[in-house]
């Protein structure tokens, strides 16, 4: 299948990634700065998600209302988010109505109002947030288990804390907004419907004239690690672990993501079959590959009644170490036909392609066509993954848990 | 885009749409039956039974079934609700036999004994899962307060005794009471070949035995009780609101859509400005639900407990306002809008466009391709929302709260 790739550098710092989608109507954005919580200051976490929230109240002389209803009147369905390294808008909207759309992203950008009235609001909200999170006990426990793998503060919370989100300022967070809010380093997605030279021509008159010093980011410290146990009266325990593993850049990165596969690729991976079907010992059981520019790991998690918590860490610990020694060519190959399908039908949603070839650009400085990630995935021999894994072993975890009862972790270091 | 219909001798009814230019398909087993068909002896049975589809038929075993479905690649699930269970895989086009020949075998399941004890460890762990999600929790007694005395009262996952209770017998005379093949739809999108879809079907489902099966529709109109769950352990106030709405079969159920998206879409909508435009609540959406024979409003708000009150009362405040003054034209153009873009984006995924094309075909016996669906949400008019909107009355709420309040 081929592809049709498009980039554009600006002089300002600001690249332009887009890929030609054939046979659909509909057209994807996402625009990332480097904004996330990597930038917060350090006494005033949450920063990045406040500022999310409170850029889309107001902009270019349209307050909140006008901002939002020119925005729906376009039918175009936007959504704000923050990672470790950026502020990330996604919009989705027919491709006839992407060049609107863009003018309109483009105040948010360089001219949102962030008046003081809109602070208070747009804070509470994250401050709910943050509370609410305390509801969801399985999503409160994989954030944490971030914030201690990672090197501080590249895997912080982005809700921040109540201290935190109460020493922001409107003064503050303009001053904050004026730094990271900029195109050096920014990265646009678009795919779908579109036509390159005008979406070249758009970004470059909205866009091209913007100008700001890149943000600059802290020192990092080296990570909390360890394992922790957070006490709740929850009907399940909800276990979660983390270990090293390689970046996206890595040589091994695709031996990496197959060996993740087999450990969690569907319902007859290691994982679901030995923790679920042969032993009934959960609902949820699944690893995930996650990485940062220099920082990669993969995450498991495993939610249990309490009485079958015990019992549950040890299988799956004891899976996520046995693949090293027994994973078969079999496996091997239906993780290969696993990752490629997925590549194929995920290719048809623009969204899912907006945020892939984002990512790609970010990661790699350019973008990867489905073929060549194919041939990748192919190459990778079983001796690769089993060197990839003793090289990258099941070790060193860094553990947490919210239930009612901690464990007993000396699996983790046998 | 090409629309293909047929039914087999046994009842059958096979229809697909084929777009020959998209990269992957999808096909899904409709069947017509979920927790509001189950009694109290067998509550839960539907969704323990889906969860048994997965464990092996007469000619697999018990791991084969995901070991092949992963060895196609295939994206593949399954999900129980009230009143549909349904069973689907996506793949790429030259798998599309091998995928038919499983998706159809596992509607026959074995369902052995030693595998039917093991997954209702599985299923109150589940339950256990969403013991910890209050939104969640809210939503079942919600819907048991809303609806009691109806079927559509019955929560999907029934409770840990009645699971705990259930035997395997019980779930195969559900089984053989509820899975004939006049009640299952099977349905194809995407780049599908029709006569190999049609013919592998036949091979693998033609031996089916027919039977009445049968659901009565009984209409409901909303118990309009106010309820509060108290659970200190909660931090947040969980309310949910439900009122009557046009069923699935209803011709106004695109000016219900409508409403629905005026009042309470997550961005731009009535609820938005009025509450998390201000941070009352951090979360406030509204949808139009569709079911059999009936159909709900349904709202969602997460607050502080302290301010759940206030939040509730003007979401009410809102709802009355609507029926009293009604909307502007540029309310209707935009929630217009907004459903045609989210729909075109769906529609432009196999995967996606399943459910809509067979619930179309459950509900109604009807196929529409997504332009016509579209032309017909663009011809509705301001008097057609209003329509719906006096005849349902918005304000005829059923409320719960669910969280650390002992009032609301």
């Amino acid at each position: 299948m081929s592809q049709v790739f498009h980039t554009e550098e600006f002089a300002n710092g600001l690249t332009l990634v887009a890929e030609h989608i054939a046979d659909v109507s509909s057209s994807a954005i996402t625009i990332s700065l480097p904004a996330g919580v990597r930038f917060d200051p350090e006494d005033r976490a949450g920063s990045a998600a406040v500022l999310a929230e409170w850029c889309f109240r107001g902009a270019g002389g349209r307050d909140t209302r006008g901002l939002n209803d020119a925005l729906d009147a376009l039918g175009c369905q936007h959504h704000e988010s923050v990672s470790s390294r950026h502020m990330v808008f996604l919009s989705t909207q027919l491709g006839r109505n992407l060049p609107a759309v863009l003018e309109i992203l483009a105040d948010v950008l360089r001219r949102p109002t962030l008046d003081d009235k809109t602070f208070a609001p747009s804070r509470d909200l994250i401050r709910q947030d943050l509370d609410a999170l305390e509801d969801e006990p399985a999503k409160k426990a994989l954030m944490q288990l971030r914030e201690k793998f990672y090197p501080e503060p590249l895997g912080q919370g982005i809700y921040g804390s109540q201290e935190s989100l109460a020493a922001l300022s409107p003064e503050g967070l303009r001053d904050h907004a004026a730094t990271c809010m900029s195109p050096a380093g920014a990265i646009i997605s678009v795919t779908g419907d579109f036509d390159w030279d005008r979406l070249r021509g758009l970004v470059g008159e909205h866009l091209g004239d913007w100008s700001a010093d890149a943000p600059l980011a802290g020192e990092t410290r080296p990570p909390a690690r360890g394992v922790t146990h957070i006490t709740k009266d929850s009907a399940q325990a909800h276990i979660t672990l983390a270990h090293a593993t390689v970046t996206v850049s890595h040589d091994q990165y695709y031996a990496a993501h197959l060996a993740a596969t087999v450990l969690s690729g569907g319902m007859s991976s290691r994982l679901f079959t030995e923790v679920r079907e042969k032993r009934g010992l959960v609902y949820h059981v699944s690893t995930s590959y996650h990485s940062l520019k220099d920082h990669a790991g993969m995450f498991t998690y495993a939610g249990t009644v309490p009485p079958k918590a015990q019992e549950t860490l040890e299988v799956t610990v004891g899976e996520l170490r046995r693949v090293v020694e027994d994973v078969t060519e079999a496996e091997l190959a239906k993780a290969k036909t696993q990752l490629k399908s997925s590549l194929v039908m995920r290719g048809e949603s623009t969204a899912a392609r907006a945020g892939a070839i984002s990512s790609d650009w970010y990661h790699l400085g350019r973008l990867r066509s489905l073929t060549e990630i194919s041939r990748a995935v192919d190459a990778v021999s079983l001796d690769d993954v089993k060197a990839h894994l003793q090289q990258w072993p099941a070790r060193d975890f860094v553990m947490l848990v919210i239930g009612p009862e901690p464990l007993d972790t000396s699996c983790l270091n046998a | 885009m090409e629309f293909k219909n047929t039914t087999l001798s046994n009842g059958l009814t096979i229809i697909a749409e084929i777009n020959p230019s998209a990269k992957s398909m999808a096909a899904g087993f409709f069947a017509r039956t979920g927790s509001r068909d189950e009694t109290d002896e067998i509550a839960g049975v539907s969704h323990f039974l889906e969860h048994m589809m997965f464990k092996g038929t007469a000619k697999r075993g018990a791991l084969e079934v995901n070991l092949e479905f992963d060895e196609l690649g295939a994206s593949y699930n399954a999900f129980t609700s009230e009143e549909n269970t349904v069973y689907f895989a996506g793949v790429l086009p030259e798998f599309q036999t091998a995928m038919l020949d499983l998706l159809g075998d596992i509607l026959r399941p074995a369902i052995r004994q030693e595998d039917f004890d093991m997954e209702k460890e599985v299923i109150l762990d589940e339950i256990a899962r969403y013991e910890d999600q209050p939104t969640f929790k809210m939503y079942e007694h919600l819907m048991a307060s809303h609806f009691q005395g109806h079927p559509l009262a019955r929560n999907v996952l029934g409770t840990p005794d009645s699971v705990t209770a259930l035997k395997r017998d019980d779930m195969q005379q559900y089984f053989d009471r509820r899975y004939s093949p006049g009640n299952v739809t099977l349905v194809g999108v995407g780049n599908i070949d029709w006569d190999a879809f049609v013919a592998k079907a036949d091979e693998t489902c033609s031996h089916w035995k027919p039977f009445d099966a049968d659901r009565t529709l009984t209409p409901c109109g909303g118990s309009g009780v106010r309820t509060a769950v108290t659970d200190p352990k909660i931090n947040r106030e969980h309310i949910g609101v439900m009122s009557p709405a046009p069923s699935a079969q209803d011709e106004s159920r695109f000016a219900a859509q409508l409403l629905g998206t005026i009042v309470g879409d997550t961005t731009g909508s009535r609820l938005y400005y009025a509450l998390i435009d201000p941070a009352i609540a951090d979360e406030a959406h509204t949808s139009y639900d569709m079911l059999d024979g009936t159909g709900g409003f349904l709202t969602f708000i997460s607050t502080d407990p302290r301010r759940a009150s206030e939040a509730l009362e003007i979401a009410l405040g809102e709802f009355g306002s609507i029926m009293d003054a009604g909307f502007s034209d540029a309310e209707l153009q935009a929630a217009k809008n907004k459903i045609a873009s989210s729909a075109t984006l769906k529609g432009e995924v196999p995967m996606g466009r399943l459910t809509a094309v067979g619930f179309d075909w459950v509900y109604r016996k009807e196929y529409m391709p997504l332009a016509q669906q579209i032309e017909k949400l663009f011809s509705v008019t301001a008097d057609d929302v209003m329509g719906v909107a006096s005849e349902f009355d918005l304000t005829k709420v059923t409320v719960l709260a669910l969280g650390p309040l002992e009032g609301i």
